[in-house]
This record gives C-alpha cells, structure tokens and sequence, in this order.
C-alpha cells in the first residue's frame, strides 16, 4: 500500500516536472511540491524579509503534519520514494549494521535546519543546499532531464532508417530539443552521493541529514496517528532492525519525531503487537516531542548559521551586485531579494522555451550558485513565453502577463563595433535586425554604408541579435544590464512608460531611416575624413535600401 | 532536387506557347495547351491559390500519382497571417491539398525556423490548417541530423550546401513564399525563401555575397512550381516585421522562381519605392546564371480573379 502511495506521488511529482513548459495553463502549479515545502517558503520569507504568497501553501503540509505526522517522509516525499525504490536494488546484499553514532548522527538534521534557518535570518539563502524537495527538482532538471531527451532521441535516431524506409513520416521527423545545462555532472553528483550513503543506513540521508524531515519531526509528535506497542513485547529487537528511520527504542519505544509512520515495524513483529491507532489526545504525558539536540548544540548552529550568512555577504560580490549584473530571467526580483529569494529548484531553467535559462557557478558567488541567468550567445529569451515566473513556487521570478514580461526589459544590446562585420569589414550583414522582434536595429548611412546601431529605448535585452550574430566566437552585439528593470512589485509597464521605453516598434521604422538619407552624417563625414574616395560609393547606397540595384 | 527538371519542360512549353492560340482564361484547358507563364490571380488567398494552380494547367502537371512532395512556405516566425512575414495558411493548406488530389503520396511542409519551433509551428497557423489532411506532414526541421551536404557545380561564391535531406529525397519540390521586404536582400520571396532548407545561414551573412550565395543556391534548389502570395507584401520592416502591410490580395503562380519573384517585385512599393525584378541583386545574380526570366514584359502573363 505504502509503496503504491510513494509510487503514484513520485509519479505526479515526475509528471508535473515533465508538463513545465511554455505551454503551462495558468491555472496549473506545477510547483506544488516546491511549494507544499514549508523550509523552502519559511527560509524564502526568512532570507528574503517579505511574505510570499505561494510559500503559504506550506502550512498545509505543517498542519497536515501537526494533525496526522510525519506521513510525508514516508507516503509524499518523491526523494524518500526514490531512495526507498533503490534500496533492496542497490544494497540487497549489503550487510548494514547499526550505526554507533546513530544518536549522535540524528542531530545533524537538526544543526543543517538550525544553520540553514539562521543564515536565511542572517540574509543568506542556504537551504537549498540539503532541502530534499529542491534538490530533486534540481538534479531532474540538469542531471537526469538532458541525458533522458538524449536517450530518447538515441531510440529514434535507431528506428529511423526504418521508419524512413516504412514512411512512418511521423517518427521519421520526430526529434527532440536536446536540453543542455551547466553543472549537471555535479548536481548529479550529490544526488549520487545521497543514494550512496543508503550504503551505511537505509534512508540514511532521511534520518540523519534531511533539513525538511527535521522541520516536520519537530510538529510529527503532535499527530495523532502514533505508534503503540502491546504490553507483551519480548523486546526481539526485530522490529528495530527493522525500522528504517531508527525510531523503534529499546523496549516497544518510539521516538516520536522520528516515525514517519511507514508501518515496516507492523510488518516486522512477529507477534502482531504493533499498531497505529488514531489517539483522540494530543501527546500523552511525559513523552518528549523534543530532539535530543543539546542547548549547547542549538547554540552551536544557530551561531554558526548567522555567522556564515553574515561571512557570505561580507564579499565583494554584495557591493558589486548593482554594478557586475548578470542577465537574469524577466520578472526576477532586484538582484539582493531574488539571491534570498530564489531556492534553486531549477524549475524556470527546465521549463525555459529556448534554454537560455542557465544555472550560475560562481559569477555571483557561494550566494547566487545554481541561480538561473541568461546565456544569451546560446539562445535567446522568447518574447512569446512567460514561464519561468509561472513555474516560480517562491516568485524570486514574478509571475508576468505576457505584455507586462515583454517590459520587464533585460539589459540593452550594445554594438561592439569593432567585431562588426559591417563596421568592421563593410560586409552586407544585418542579421541582427533580421532576427530583432523590436525592431530596435536601425541602419544610419555612415561613410557610405548602412551600418548598424541599437535604439536603446526600444530595446528589451531579449538577445535574438547576441545569439544569431555570424561573428565566429564572441558575439559582435551583446547584451549589457544597462537600463535592466528589476521591480518588487508594481507594474513593467508603467516603469517602461515612465521610463519613455517603447517595446512596440514603429512600422514605419526603415522608411524612416530611407527619407533621412543619413542627412545628419554627411557633413560630419567631409569633416573626419578628408579625402572623397568612398563618397561616389555612397549615393546609389544611400539612396536604396540595401539589396536593390 | 537534381539540376536540370523543371527547365527542360518549361522551355518546351514556352516553344509550344509561341506557336499556339491563346487559351480563354477560367477555362479548363485541354492536356499539352499552352499555359501561360505566370497566373496572376486575384482574390482570396485559398481560392486565388488554387486557381492559380490551374491556370499553369493544374497540380497533376507538377506531381505523378505515388510522388512525394515538399512544400517550403515561409512559417520561420513566430507570427500569424496579420504581420505578413510567413505565408497565409489557406495559401499553404489549398497547394498541399491540391497535391494530395493530384495523387501525392505525401507531402512535408518544411522550414528551419529562426524562432523556437514550437511557437513557429503553433502562431504560423499551417500546422493547425492542414491537421486535417491526411499524409501531410508540418514540419520543422532544427537538428543538424535532417541535413545533407551537397555539392553546388554551378556556385560561384558556394561550393557546397547542407540541405534538408527531406528536400534532396523528394522529387518535388513546390516554393511557396510570401511576399516581403528584406533588409539584407531587397526583397525575399521564391529564391530568397529556399534559404530557409539550408543549415548554415550564418555563413550568407558572414561569409558570402549574400545576394550571390542566394544565386548559387537556386542552381541546387529548383522548385518545379512557385506560388507566391502576395495577398499581403510587408513593404518594410521585413522579413520577421512588423512593418507596412499593404493588400495587392495576388497570388502569383509559375514554374520560373525568377519570373515569379520578378513580377512580385511588381506588386508593390517596396520601401516606399517602386522597383523592378532586375534591380534586385539576387534575381538578376540568378537570371544570369540561366535559372530564368527577370525581365517578364515578353511573357504570358494570364490575370484572372477568382
């Protein structure tokens, strides 16, 4: 029955991450689990000083928790389900005994769920690092999401001489998009790691490491669904070899906070002692609900904690943040909240349309790891796709209209002229205003040629004219952070009316530029140069747009 | 599409119209009349299409029973029928239909798109407009795995090209572009548009002549029927727009790429200018390489309206 539960979650879990895409409707959270997740909302609202909406959502998992118990570690929690799965496949013939620090090794869930919680009052969003909901969404965005697209794509490719041979059009012509994405070795990695240390404990990653699990352990004696053993326990012990979170004490004990109500134990007693009946009371007297960690401890963590989320501040990376922008998607918060704010779920860099969405390593330093960015050389950000606010359970990216994301402008394209082909080389090449769906390239006769520039008003940074751009290497136009709007609320549309920005180009733009004639050029031309030898080119250029005779 | 179908007949053709009476338009013409050069027809883009067809003596001319066809209209936008910078999807749905009437195994509708697929196919409408039609499959192809390099024996500034290899395979190919300005080119329609089932478009930019490369490519890439739609010409801002869209509601049929985006030339003001077919670079580039006719006051033009 369990595993069933554990199953079907781990597969709406799946699901869910598979239908994030541009094509979400609005009304489906795809997030959900990231949402139900009440560490990564309570670390959000902590780090980043400011209520969130979605994160809300977590006190149903707390109540659910506080009425029930800790059923999620066991029954929802899709990272429990798959270590559960690959347990008796990977470790079957493992001989495991039970672990002499046990005690000791329970409480680090607690000190990573004190550090983290104190380094997010301190300013500095951590928990990312261990919370289980996070991580997995994580390592199925760059670790498993781009080798499955491959393999599947591998299948076609092999079917397709026959499918080509048949004139199965259909699969002949079916191809995936193959997703790629930095840092999917080590996000892989440490999800390897965890499964691994299944090697030591089984579920040792639950019981001993999981910032979640500690946070639900702490409401999950409370619940009134708790464990009872019959007064007749021989005391075999089986029941403890059993259980797969160490709850099962000494003597038909629980530790309370530790079940997760799996019910192995029932399965395991011999005798039938064990049960899980609903108690109409709350916990009965002298039963702890307390960890076992030491006041010292806590004292310990919680130091810790402020102090690395102070220390993690104290780089030049905080002073440089207005000045060294990367380019981060549209709608994301002012760069100090969206740091405290995003939870590194990776779900904007899985559901973006074009995967520009990239995760950062170190260019805004331990604080921004995994956070998304554009890569612009690679793709550019699609003006028809709003999905990475949708996705977004704690909305370090802001949930956008089209409209209101096609003004949430990005950075400004900015000419480098001396990599131009046609600055450079006086080559036919426009490619950039080809591709630019603002319409924000305009042509200016100078020196006899048509040449590029960027009408910075017009511009939203989305970086069609950076990606496309011929130049082998670095892109001869790039997109800069320069006039970025990042707002906490309010609307991009009035920002961008206020600011005289128009992301609605004019039509009548080339006609525009062909009535002028580079009237304003010429005489500083006679000026700067002084011989005539490129003028006679210039009246048949000037005169027609380019590729007439 | 190997060198040289598509010019033999048209030459005969054209010999056999010399000598022939001319035929009432709108009538059904009998087998081996001589059809006109280019049907110009007016009215609304699915009919004028489909009469168009006919007039060059209908699609069975073009495509056997059992043949395999391509089409390659212009959906590498993002963008439905308003902005004017792919082709109408009734344009696109009565060619592939009337393919399928003329005995078509099949028929792929092609482009690379310059934007994501996905929205390309969803927001162009020929995906939606021809989900009906059985064996007509909508297409893009954006992995270098569909592609094939050819040699260009003819090329000047191209000696070898990475095509579609759908392209390469069928025996048909029919261009159907739409009618827009360009800011690299001029104008793009039939010659310009066969770019689109070509890998590296970089390269015409960066490397080449473009207006050259473009020539060289219509050596390789014959279409045996263009069907331009120039129901609506996006006058500038082109090829993605938004620009000025103006209405000639045409749509220009014949089996000379060259003729066909000459008087297309014709059609509108482009810039804001008045042009002819040989004052656009790559037409005349492609009309000396002997791939066809870019001065068309010498030919059978038949103007009809459907």
């Amino acid at each position: 029955m369990r595993a069933a539960v554990q199953a079907l979650s781990l597969l709406l879990f799946t699901l869910l991450f598979a239908l994030a895409n541009y094509r979400l409707p609005d009304w489906l959270p795809v997030d959900i689990y990231l949402r139900l997740d009440p560490l990564l909302g309570l670390s959000a609202v902590l780090a980043g000083r400011a209520l969130i909406a979605r994160a809300l959502w977590g006190l149903v998992l707390i109540g659910a928790t506080i009425l029930i118990g800790r059923f999620f570690c066991a029954y929802v929690c899709p990272l429990g389900a798959i270590l559960d799965f690959l347990d008796p496949v990977l470790f079957r013939r493992t001989k495991r005994r039970r672990l002499e620090a046990d005690a000791k090794l329970r409480n680090v869930k607690y000190v990573t769920l004190i550090l983290f919680s104190a380094a997010a009052l301190a300013g500095t969003s951590l928990v990312y690092l261990l919370d289980p909901i996070s991580l997995l969404t994580r390592t199925y965005t760059f670790g498993l999401f781009p080798p499955f697209v491959g393999v599947v794509n591998l299948l076609l490719d092999t079917v397709r001489p026959l499918a080509e041979a048949m004139r199965w059009m259909t699969v002949a012509t079916m191809s995936y998009r193959q997703p790629v994405y930095y840092m999917s070795v080590i996000t892989l990695l440490i999800f390897a790691g965890i499964v691994a240390l299944g090697r030591l404990a089984p579920r040792f990653w639950c019981r001993y490491l999981c910032p979640l699990g500690a946070l639900l352990s702490l409401f999950s004696p409370l619940g009134r669904l708790r464990r009872t053993v019959g007064p007749e326990c021989p005391a075999c012990g089986l029941c403890q070899d059993a259980c797969p979170m160490g709850a099962a004490e000494d003597e038909g004990g629980t530790r309370p906070g530790e079940c997760i109500q799996c019910r192995t134990c029932v399965a395991a007693c011999p005798q039938d002692l064990i049960a899980f009946p609903a108690s109409p009371r709350l916990l009965p007297a002298g039963e702890s609900s307390r960890p076992d960690l030491s006041r010292r401890g806590f004292l310990y963590s919680m130091a810790g904690g402020v102090g690395l989320g102070f220390l993690v501040e104290q780089s030049p990376f905080a002073p440089l943040r207005d000045k060294q922008q990367l380019i981060r998607p549209p709608g994301a918060l002012p760069e100090g909240e969206f740091l405290t704010t995003c939870i590194r779920c990776g779900e904007c860099m899985k559901s973006c349309l074009t995967n520009t969405l990239q995760p950062s390593l170190w260019e805004a330093g331990l604080a921004g790891l995994w956070t998304p960015k554009l890569e612009l050389r690679f793709a550019a950000c699609e003006q028809e796709c709003n999905v990475c606010g949708k996705v977004c359970p704690t909305q370090a990216i802001r949930s956008l209209s089209l409209e209101e994301k096609t003004h949430a402008k990005l950075g400004t394209a900015v000419l480098r002229k001396e990599m131009c082909l046609v600055w450079a080389q006086d080559k036919l090449c426009l490619i950039c205003d080809e591709i630019c769906p603002y319409d924000a390239i305009v042509f200016r006769t100078i020196e006899g040629y048509r040449r590029p520039a960027v009408v910075s008003s017009r511009c939203n940074g989305c970086g069609y004219c950076e990606q496309r751009c011929p130049v082998e290497g670095e892109s001869a136009i790039v997109i800069a952070p320069i006039g970025q709007i990042r707002l906490r609320t309010g609307s991009y549309v009035a920002e961008a009316k206020k600011l005289q920005l128009d992301f609605k180009p004019n039509p009548g733009d080339d006609q525009f530029i062909l009535k002028n004639e580079g009237l304003r050029v010429e005489p500083e031309n006679k000026d700067t140069k002084g011989q005539s030898a490129k003028p006679p080119a210039a009246p048949s250029a000037t005169k027609k747009p380019k590729g007439f005779l | 599409m190997s060198d040289s179908h598509g010019m033999t007949r048209r030459d005969l053709l054209r010999g056999a119209a010399a000598g022939l009476a001319l035929s009432v338009p709108g009538l059904p013409r009998p087998a081996g009349a001589a059809e006109p050069d280019l049907a110009v027809i007016s009215g609304d883009p699915a009919a004028a299409a489909r009469k168009a067809v006919e007039a060059l003596g209908g699609m069975s001319r073009f495509v056997r029973k059992g043949q395999r066809v391509v089409l390659k209209p212009n959906m590498s936008f993002a963008s439905g029928p308003d902005r004017a910078s792919n082709t109408h999807p009734a344009v696109v749905y009565a060619v592939a239909q009337m393919c399928l009437e003329a005995g078509a195994e099949q028929v792929m509708i092609l482009d690379n798109p310059l934007q994501s697929a996905e929205l390309c196919l969803r927001r162009a409408g020929v995906s939606d407009a021809c989900k009906n039609l059985k064996n007509v499959y909508v297409r893009m192809f954006t992995d270098h795995k569909f592609f094939r390099e050819i040699r260009v024996p003819q090329g000047k500034v191209l000696d070898r090209v990475e095509v579609i290899k759908e392209v390469l395979d069928s025996p048909v190919l029919i261009s159907l572009p739409q009618a827009k300005s360009h800011s690299a080119t001029g104008i793009s329609m039939g010659v310009k548009g066969l770019m689109g089932l070509i890998w590296d478009r970089g390269s015409f930019h960066s490397k080449h002549n473009i207006n050259q490369a473009l020539a060289d490519l219509a050596t390789v890439l014959r279409p045996k029927l263009t069907v331009l739609d120039a129901t609506r010409a996006l006058t500038t801002g082109g090829p993605g727009g938004p620009g000025e869209i103006i209405k000639p509601n045409l749509v220009i049929a014949g089996t000379d790429p060259i003729a066909v985006d000459s008087f297309g030339v014709s059609v509108a003001p482009w810039y804001g200018q008045q042009f002819k077919g040989r004052q656009v670079e790559h037409l005349l580039a492609a009309s000396q390489r002997g791939l066809g006719t870019v001065d068309i006051e010498q030919l059978n033009i038949l103007r009809a309206t459907a």
